[in-house]
């Protein structure tokens, strides 16, 4: 005979079995996301606030522990504000023109034509996000050389009888940064709204052609609203990496001419690398990161990113 | 019988005479003791005798050890970093330093050695400069000044040069220049005759009259040669009383407007700070250029090995020379820039003593001759102008003439940040961001906001 209380005993072990399951689960599931998380974002913002409170400089010795850093950011810094102006010009710039839009572009007339050929200017597109940074930025060097040899000025002399070479980096050093980069970044747009575009249901497109869109129409009423998540997806992905990355900048550029195109993360990395104050680099990044989880959550809260990262719903045909 | 008790007798003392003279010889190698020195030396073309000589007197170094008895020996193992150049190398050495795994000895350009002794890295070498008259005590006293910080000498100088404008005389004459003036320019400009403002009036002349594109061109990152257009401004960047920094806004503004005149002129290029430095090199050697802003070396280093210049003093000064920096008005004072390498001894190093004495071995006057000859490098002792090898290298002697006028730059641990700061506002005025005005104003303001103790005049 099972009394009552053995059955419990059994539907207990039952329960402690599951809630031991659920944690080695949990262990093993989150466990290494949490960890990298706590070792790659969480250690290093600890110690970047603790530099930023000392007068850590050239020798890496810590004299004292000051406000210091945090006053000349707001008081005597006065090449901020033409820096933070800068970097909304080329993070909006990249973003607007390249990264979305061109992406965009790019997928919606990829997937127009033939396939195979779809696929080969797809490729194409991906060369400069497969090609090492520095032999990106050689390219383009040539190519923007400002002298008789440089690929630009070659076409523009030869073909359109320009007299004297163009010397970019000096006269657009801006547009350039803008371009080189955002040759690279429509690449992701395109692949993540080509994905998208080609889940869009068939009968769809064939129900619009019934109804007599044209391919404009087409786009507006049908694709368009299907890659409303997908383009708020690389909107907030795109910024956050377009705000802390530099490295084409400082390659193609050195952040000049003057302070021309010296964005927020490469002014950080100039004041803390290029003249050793490392106290204060670390005071400007913190600024950065919290420039950065504030537009993750303007964009999570203004593109309901909630929504996207719910359970799909399956639709049935 | 005799025979017989004396061979013994010999042939045991022979033995004992052979196993003590063997043993002997074998005591001292087995109680040697090998003290190894660490050299931090940056990979540089423009000098690789700087390390190379530390080497050689280590060997010279361990003859007299022996020769004192002692059982110690020196071996150097040289660390070179792949700095671009000695502002990166220094700053880069500060960290190592500062993380206690700097070297025991090492080479810097001469206006960082302060901001090693402010953080107490490096050793003060007064005593150990007294103690060996015979390497230090026929050092050019004018050198030591770029081995000085308040308290002290705390380096030892390696070499010196001259920084110049260097000018095509070729390119001169096609514009229109005669001979006779042509040649009469390095004496113009050291009589205070010829001023800065003419340069850009006959490069401009190049440049219109000629097939040559550029006037006037400088090194296109930072570093001290376009410094001694400041300095012919007026500008020396330290007080004299106190050794702070020194900023004046009319002599800055008057050295900022020379660069401003010569971009509106055509004769600087405004991309000058984003040319590559070879790029630069080749467009003067070639014929492209009136005017190049560097230094003595250069002809060693490049000029003759890369672009085949001729090696000759005649046939050189027959299409090519070079004239100081020219007074900012007629009458007034030339200068030239001489920027000293030294050597540096850690302050945290086990053998101080040794270390000191191995850096006297190589600054003897042979190897340091070695040095200046190969790299066209000016010596630091009178009896190298005697050596018949320093003597045949006809641009040493030329350029020492310059050092009548030489100047240094001051001996200030924030210089190195000052100089980028005045680096950047000669792009901002070159690429058309700045005026001369501004340019002065950003220098200062820029200074004033991230530098400690700068006087503002």
């Amino acid at each position: 005979m099972t009394t009552i209380e053995e059955q419990l005993m059994i539907e207990r072990r039952g329960h402690a079995a599951s809630v031991a399951r659920r944690r080695t689960n949990f262990v093993i599931f989150l466990g290494p996301a949490i960890v990298l998380t706590v070792l790659f974002f969480g250690v290093p913002v600890i110690i970047d606030i603790a530099v930023s409170f000392t007068d850590l400089s050239r020798s890496l010795r810590i004299t004292e522990f000051t406000t210091e850093q945090y006053e000349k950011v707001f008081r005597t810094d006065r090449r901020l504000s033409q820096v933070i102006g800068l970097t909304f010009i080329y993070v909006f710039g990249t973003l607007a023109i390249f990264n979305v839009t061109f992406g965009l572009i790019l997928a919606i007339t990829t997937t127009a034509i033939r396939n195979a050929s779809g696929s080969f200017f797809r490729g194409v597109w991906l060369l400069p996000r497969m090609s090492p940074s520095v032999l990106y930025i050689l390219l383009w060097l040539w190519a923007v050389s400002p002298t008789e040899a440089g690929l630009v000025n070659q076409v523009l002399m030869q073909a359109f009888g320009l007299d004297a070479p163009l010397d970019l980096l000096t006269s657009a050093p801006i547009a350039l940064i803008i371009i080189s980069n955002g040759f690279i970044g429509a690449s992701m747009g395109m692949i993540i709204f080509t994905a998208a575009i080609r889940s869009i249901p068939e009968h769809l497109f064939h129900a619009a052609a019934v109804d007599g869109a044209g391919t404009f129409a087409t786009i507006r009423f049908i694709t368009l609203p299907a890659l409303r998540w997908p383009i708020s997806f690389v909107t907030i992905y795109q910024t956050l990496s377009l705000l802390v990355s530099f490295e084409y900048i400082l390659l193609l550029t050195k952040g000049g001419p003057f302070y021309d195109t010296t964005v927020y993360a490469l002014y950080v990395y100039r004041r803390a690398f290029e003249s050793g104050q490392y106290g204060y680099g670390a005071a400007l990044a913190l600024f950065l990161i919290v420039i950065g989880v504030v537009v993750a959550l303007l964009g999570w809260r203004f593109f309901d990113m909630e929504r996207l990262l719910q359970r799909p719903r399956i639709e049935v045909h | 019988m005799i025979h017989w008790k004396i061979a013994p007798a010999a042939l045991v003392s022979a033995a004992l005479i052979g196993g003590s003279a063997v043993y002997l010889s074998a005591t001292p190698l087995l109680a040697q003791e090998t003290v190894q020195l660490e050299l931090w030396s940056r990979q540089d073309p423009s000098g690789p005798l700087r390390p190379g000589n530390v080497i050689k007197a280590a060997e010279r170094l361990n003859k007299e050890l022996a020769a004192e008895g002692s059982s110690k020996r020196v071996e150097v193992a040289v660390r070179e970093s792949p700095a671009k150049g000695f502002d990166d190398d220094a700053l880069q050495l500060l960290k190592v330093f500062g993380i206690g795994e700097g070297p025991d000895i090492f080479i810097a350009a001469h206006e960082w050695i302060c901001a090693f002794q402010e953080d107490g890295f490096v050793l003060k070498l007064d005593d150990y400069i007294a103690k060996y008259p015979q390497h230090f005590g026929t050092i050019f006293p004018s050198l030591w000044s770029s081995a000085k910080c308040p308290d002290g000498t705390y380096a030892i100088p390696q070499d010196a040069e001259a920084r110049m404008f260097f000018y095509n005389k070729k390119l001169l004459r096609e514009a229109g220049y005669d001979t006779a003036f042509v040649d009469a320019m390095p004496q113009r400009a050291l009589s205070g005759d010829l001023t800065m403002d003419e340069v850009l009036a006959i490069a401009k002349q190049v440049v219109d009259k000629t097939k040559a594109q550029y006037g006037v061109l400088h090194r296109p990152n930072k570093g001290p040669d376009y410094i001694m257009v400041f300095q012919a401004y007026g500008s020396d960047f330290a007080d004299p009383e106190t050794g702070k920094l020194l900023l004046e806004r009319d002599k800055l503004a008057a050295a900022f407007g020379w660069f401003e005149r010569g971009v509106k002129d055509g004769v600087i290029p405004a991309n000058n700070t984003a040319m590559e430095f070879d790029a630069l090199r080749k467009e003067f050697y070639t014929g492209n250029a009136a005017f190049w802003m560097y230094g003595i070396w250069d002809l060693g280093s490049v000029a003759f090995p890369t672009y085949g210049l001729p090696q000759d003093e005649k046939a050189f000064s027959a299409d090519w020379g070079w004239i100081a920096a020219p007074a900012p008005e007629k009458g007034g004072s030339p200068v030239s820039l001489t920027h000293p390498i030294v050597y540096a001894i850690a302050a945290d190093t086990k053998e101080p003593e040794l270390a000191a004495r191995l850096v006297g071995h190589a600054s003897a006057a042979d190897l340091n001759t070695d040095h200046a000859v190969t790299t066209t490098h000016l010596g630091i002792k009178p009896e190298q102008l005697e050596d018949p090898r320093y003597a045949k290298a006809w641009p040493l002697a030329r350029a020492t003439e310059l050092l009548k006028i030489t100047k240094f730059l001051p001996n200030n641990s924030q210089f190195g940040d000052l100089n980028g700061i005045i680096y950047a506002a000669i792009q901002g005025i070159e690429s058309g961001r700045l005026s001369a005005q501004k340019a002065a104003d950003f220098v200062i303001e820029e200074a004033s906001s991230t530098l400690e103790d700068v006087i503002v005049k």
